[in-house]
């Protein structure tokens, strides 16, 4: 079952009176529940903007043409307010970005509990669910720590167990292994895999790293604010796409 | 809370943002008690003129200056609307004025008890002792003021030396936050007698110390218009000035209106200035925590919510600095009143109303301050923020 579909997604930036930028060009895409899906591409390929708009960051234009559809497990969710957006992301949603994701001013615990906050969760319940999460990324005894006292790869960790709290629909991670090196990576990356695989959550990735890509299910690589390749189910991947010209050079400008 | 760690972040920048605010509300609380205190001496004097007529000699005012003579007395109370008249004496404590004194110097006050008739209806409690009556004439005793009292030491049944005569205390007013707390209240005879030394040889041979008098009170009729009998007063005697309640108000009103509006207008400016402060530190804050916004309106924290946030942290602000300015204006007034107690000078009266005000008005102005900062940072785009360096 799809749990985030989107069609005819547009979305040009106006930079200033004479720079806009058109970073989607028109993108149909389809995640399945349970689907561990990265999104890869160039610089300007439009990644992502495209995870913004499906985190409900940002509302797909409204385009001259054919009408954006976004559904999220069957909603439309094309053309709400911000206030009707936010309160999604609250609620059903779960982010982790590259860094700077924590607030430095709070321990770990109310780090993960300003999603709880957020989300309505209030008081005891709020604090159970927030140990909880931390013990699932193995980081309950850190839970007073604040992120100065905590190393890159535990932030990034504190992180995972803030976007699971809520226990969200989907996870968005932009660039999770960004600013971590390849042990920490590994680890982060272990750790989106067991939620992924153990209890079933969806989690979409943006990321430069191919590694990353190849412990997803399948990845979706994108160019010029389109979606070249949909990526196949992992058993058939690499060699279809390495066959075209297009995904040679996808594949080149990611390595 | 939580919030104050918020402001742990800058700690410097924080303390000398509540400074500017606790300077701010100190200078009001100070001010503040001040005008208190000149409010309520004025009230007293306004409710005590208001239903009299106080005549003094040319040249003089409320009794201080120049001789009457107790038979003009009678002359006044000839006039049409007059019902009684009290002659009285009024001369200074002490004549080097050193210090600072606000309101009325200490005075001697003389008159024969009872004179009134029941008329005066400005209420004298008694702390302690008794009050004069018209059998103490010819003997030196005397009812002293609150603040007199304490700058004397004194206690029912001592002496004390006004102006070189030993004076027995037979009784201490309750404080009344107006003039009679620094006067001494003694009969009419001594008063005379005080005032005749004061007068060059020359003069006082050719005066009566028994007829004299420096003012004379003037209770009306029931329903007779006290600016008529003043009027009437100028007509028909001469070298006198009558004083109305309305004049009072006119002339003491009128002066301590601005003195109060002058005092509450620096206290007020300088908070305006320890708000501008809030601004701009709460501007410069959230400039600071713009990933951090992003990030919260990212996973899902509302416009408000931030909002909230922000004016929270900045009526934080305005409430730790009033209560500190309110505590720093607490010493001060505390201090000052000490300091004048030696002179019976009490400066600032910090009444619970000042006190609160000073601090709500702190908070919300912490509050309003924050306002701009927090809209501005709640219309902030998540995705630039997050990516703001």
């Amino acid at each position: 079952m799809a749990i985030l579909e989107g069609r005819n997604l547009c979305k040009t930036y106006r930079l200033s009176r004479r720079n806009t930028v058109e970073a989607l060009k028109g993108v149909e895409i389809s995640i399945d529940q349970g689907e561990m899906v990265a999104i890869m591409g160039p610089s300007g390929s439009g990644k992502s903007t495209l995870m913004h708009i499906l985190g409900l960051l940002h509302a797909p234009d409204p385009n001259h043409g054919p009408a954006p559809e976004l559904r999220l497990a069957g909603e439309d969710v094309a053309a709400l307010s911000d206030n009707a957006r936010t309160k999604i992301r609250a609620r059903r949603m779960g982010f982790v970005f590259q860094d700077f994701n924590l607030v430095p001013t709070l321990t770990a615990l109310e780090n993960v509990q300003l999603a709880c906050d957020y989300a309505g969760i209030k008081g005891k319940q709020a604090r159970q669910a927030g140990l909880e999460a931390l013990s699932l990324v193995g980081l309950e005894d850190r839970a007073g720590h604040k992120p100065a006292e905590l190393s890159g790869g535990e932030q990034q960790r504190v992180a995972i167990a803030r976007a699971l709290v809520n226990k969200p629909e989907i996870i968005l991670a932009d660039e999770p292994t960004g600013n971590l090196d390849s042990d920490r990576s590994a680890e982060v990356l272990a750790l989106l895999r067991e939620f992924n695989r153990e209890h079933g959550q969806t989690i979409v990735l943006v990321t430069h790293d191919a590694e990353v890509g190849e412990a997803c299910d399948r990845v979706i690589r994108m160019r010029d604010g389109r979606i070249r390749d949909h990526g196949q189910p992992a058993t058939a991947a690499a060699v279809p796409v390495m066959a075209t010209a297009a995904g040679a050079m996808a594949v080149a400008a990611t390595a | 809370m939580r919030l104050v760690r918020d402001l742990g972040r800058r700690k410097l920048r924080s303390t000398l943002t509540i400074t500017g605010i606790m300077i701010g509300i100190m200078a009001l609380v100070v001010f503040g008690s001040m005008a208190n205190k000149i409010d309520a001496l004025v009230k007293g004097g306004s409710t005590y003129y208001k239903d009299k007529v106080v005549v003094s000699a040319k040249g003089g005012y409320m009794g201080l200056g120049g001789v009457l003579s107790t038979k003009m007395a009678d002359q006044v109370a000839a006039l049409g609307g007059v019902d009684v008249v009290v002659p009285g004496v009024e001369l200074l404590l002490s004549d080097d004025q050193s210090g600072v004194s606000m309101g009325t110097p200490p005075m001697i006050n003389g008159s024969v008890a009872g004179a009134d008739k029941g008329r005066e209806t400005f209420q004298l409690n008694y702390a302690t002792g008794r009050a004069l009556t018209a059998q103490d004439e010819g003997r030196n005793v005397v009812v002293l003021g609150s603040d007199l009292a304490r700058q004397f030491n004194a206690r029912v049944g001592e002496t004390v030396t006004l102006r070189g005569v030993k004076f027995n205390v037979v009784g201490i007013l309750e404080p009344t936050l107006t003039a009679p707390d620094n006067s001494a209240m003694v009969p009419m005879a001594a008063a005379q007698q005080l005032f005749i030394k004061t007068l060059p040889a020359l003069v006082a041979d050719k005066l009566d110390a028994g007829e004299i008098a420096t003012s004379l009170v003037v209770y009306p009729k029931p329903g007779a218009d006290t600016q008529k009998i003043a009027v009437e007063i100028n007509a028909s005697i001469s070298g006198v000035t009558p004083m109305t309640g309305a004049d009072f108000d006119q002339e003491i009103g009128a002066a301590t209106s601005m003195l109060n509006a002058i005092l509450i207008g620096i206290g007020l400016i300088s908070l305006l200035v320890g708000g501008l402060s809030v601004i701009n530190t709460m501007a410069m804050s959230v400039a600071e925590r713009t990933r951090e916004i992003g990030i919260k309106r990212a996973i899902g924290a509302s416009r408000w919510r931030i909002r909230r946030e922000i004016v929270i942290e900045s009526a934080l602000i305005g409430l730790i600095g009033g209560l500190l300015g309110l505590g720093l204006g607490f010493v001060i007034t505390t201090l000052g009143n000490d300091a004048g107690r030696d002179s019976a000078t009490i400066l600032f009266d910090l009444t619970l109303g000042t006190a609160f005000s000073s601090v709500a008005f702190a908070t919300i102005l912490g509050a309003t301050a924050g306002f701009i900062p927090a809209w501005h940072a709640s219309r902030m785009d998540p995705v630039t923020a997050l990516r703001y360096e």
